[in-house]
């Protein structure tokens, strides 16, 4: 498909015009522009699972604990230390990432489901640090007045930042998915034997992967912790994580814009629901209903295939390499 | 600079797959291994390619002990391989498939490629060039934007020995590449593999088919019950009683 590829690019294209066109129409109301940077924020943890679980294979539990290292690590050395949140930004990203790759280097030999496990593991023991953390975390009080980024000092400002770095990291990823590495991750996912016979080391190559899907949830942290200014205990819960990996699978997990779409979708759901308690159930209803009709999720089905399919009423014709052949 | 195994012994549990095998492959050269259903061929190689552990013996590929090293690595060293029933992801593109293959030779870290680096312009576009002689060479241009699942099973196993071979291996072992192939296909393929071995690429073919490995081979293992029957031309083989009797019974003259 070269034409296809060629437009690797293409759909982020398609992201930046239509933040363009949205951006005049919020510009003027702070709760639009407050809830676009959430947007964008999920959006970066949708994309950190988009990586690990759509490409990688690996169901990460915890994108919101990754998020909440970042988070914790740019409110401490700006609040406790007074250093500038651009050494936060770096801490952001390095420090989810060296938690990833050992966690997932151990347990990728094994299967998906144990990975899966662990990170909800370290959602809950980060949970337990943070609340313990004394003097460092704050405790149950969190971290508070940590300071907005100077050079994006208003919401608008933040806005902008948010969605090009959302760009950015598309950018990054789409690029990566169309390379050496893209490819072998994908067969790794797929067949590890196969991969393995391409001259592969996958465990290695899918704890790297992940590794670099934790930094995206950690910048989404670091973005996170100065926009609210408030970084606590309750603030990125395993909750989070999992909204996001619903984000994530409702928009189409292993396409370029499906967590985008996720995030953008689930977002303005939760400000129109009612009650915090029904959110729950609308989400799994959302989640059974996507699994059901698209299980690629919506970016990640071929609509006219399949509305095709249900009118035709017809079993998908037999594949002929699905036939063995005579030996 | 030979592929040489010495001794090679596979058990598994309690059952000796292979036992004591020895064998050589020189570079240019066409070996092929024979023997009927559960005689150790596939075992055999698996144990080269590292996805068995042998339990004693060696094996080395140009002067270098392989045998305590992980697969990937022993593909790194230019040894291919193809597998008995081709594993594929069934929605991805010929072409695509074919780029997998080039993943040992390449270059470029993960953040020149994040990054689209000039470095990692030239060298993706190195690979899809190479790719695409590849899928010339073995008449596949025309199915490339074709899905590996919309392919008859002959050209998947064609597509399979092209993954092998973009990486340039110095050694590639074929498992029944001729499984399930129509006449023509076959013809594609042996001359494909006369070419890779003309190249001075060593391969070593696994095969049921006879007639192909007197096409091809210069130089016959009988595999039987894991230990090795005979060895020798296939002009020599085909006369042979004992390898008859086992092998071929009296269809085989």
């Amino acid at each position: 498909m070269p034409a296809v590829l060629r437009s690797r690019l293409a759909p982020i294209g398609l992201l930046v015009v239509i933040i363009a066109a949205m951006t005049p129409l919020i510009a003027g109301s702070a709760f639009w522009l407050d809830n676009s940077v959430l947007v964008a924020i999920f959006s970066l943890l949708a994309l950190s699972v988009g990586m690990a679980y759509g490409q990688a294979g690996i169901l990460s539990m915890a994108p919101a604990a990754f998020g909440a290292i970042g988070a914790f690590a740019t409110s401490i050395v700006t609040t406790r230390y007074g250093l500038s949140p651009l050494v936060g930004l770096a801490l952001a990203l390095l420090l989810p990432a060296v938690v990833a790759y050992p966690m997932a280097r151990a347990i990728t030999r094994l299967s998906p489901l144990p990975l899966s496990i662990a990170t909800l593991l370290l959602s809950l023991v980060l949970e337990l640090a943070i609340r313990e953390g004394k003097g460092l975390t704050g405790g149950y009080i969190g971290i508070s007045g940590i300071p907005p980024l100077w050079f994006a000092d208003s919401v608008f400002a933040m806005h902008v930042l948010s969605w090009g770095l959302v760009v950015v990291v598309l950018f990054l990823y789409a690029n990566l998915t169309d390379s050496a590495v893209g490819r072998a991750v994908k067969t790794a996912r797929h067949d590890p034997l196969r991969a393995t016979a391409d001259g592969v080391n996958v465990p290695a190559l899918l704890a790297s992967y992940f590794a670099i899907s934790a930094s995206v949830s950690g910048l989404a942290g670091w973005l996170y912790a100065h926009h609210l200014t408030y970084m606590g205990p309750d603030s990125l819960t395993m909750h989070v994580s999992i909204k996001v990996v619903l984000m994530a699978v409702i928009g189409g997990a292993s396409t370029l814009l499906g967590p985008v779409l996720g995030a953008a979708f689930l977002t303005l759901l939760t400000l129109y629901l009612p009650a915090a308690e029904t959110q729950g159930m609308i989400f799994g209803g959302v989640l059974i209903f996507v699994l059901l009709v698209a299980p690629n999720g919506v970016l990640g089905t071929d609509w006219g295939k399949l509305i095709a399919r249900r009118s035709d009423k017809q079993p998908m014709a037999v594949r002929p390499a699905a036939t063995e052949g005579t030996a | 600079m030979t592929v040489q195994v010495k001794d090679i012994t596979v058990r598994f549990g309690g059952v000796t797959a292979v036992k004591d095998v020895s064998l050589k492959l020189p570079p240019g050269k066409i070996v092929a291994v024979i023997g009927p259903n559960g005689s150790g061929k596939s075992t055999l190689f698996n144990a080269i390619t590292g996805m068995v552990k042998p339990a004693a013996g060696t094996i080395e590929v140009d002067d270098t002990r392989i045998d305590a090293m992980p697969p990937y690595r022993r593909i790194g060293l230019g040894l291919a391989r193809t597998f008995q029933t081709p594993r594929f992801d069934p929605k991805v593109t010929v072409s695509e498939a074919v780029m997998c293959g080039f993943y040992p030779v390449h270059r470029t870290g993960v953040f020149s490629a994040m990054l689209r680096l000039p470095k990692a312009v030239a060298e993706e576009g190195d690979f899809r060039e190479r790719c695409s002689d590849i899928l010339d060479d073995l008449r596949l241009s025309e199915f490339r934007s074709l899905t590996m699942n919309e392919l008859p099973m002959g050209r998947v196993r064609l597509v399979e020995v092209a993954r092998a071979v973009a990486n340039r291996p110095k050694y590639i072992l074929l498992d029944e590449p001729a499984a399930g192939l129509e006449r023509e296909e076959q013809r594609m393929l042996s001359r494909e593999i006369r070419k890779l071995a003309d190249r001075g690429v060593g391969v070593l073919l696994v095969e049921h088919n006879f007639g192909l490995i007197r096409e091809l081979a210069e130089h016959v293992v009988v595999l039987k019950d894991g230990a090795k029957l005979l060895e020798g031309e296939p002009e020599t083989i085909a006369k042979d009683r004992a390898f008859i009797d086992v092998y071929l019974g009296s269809a085989g003259r």
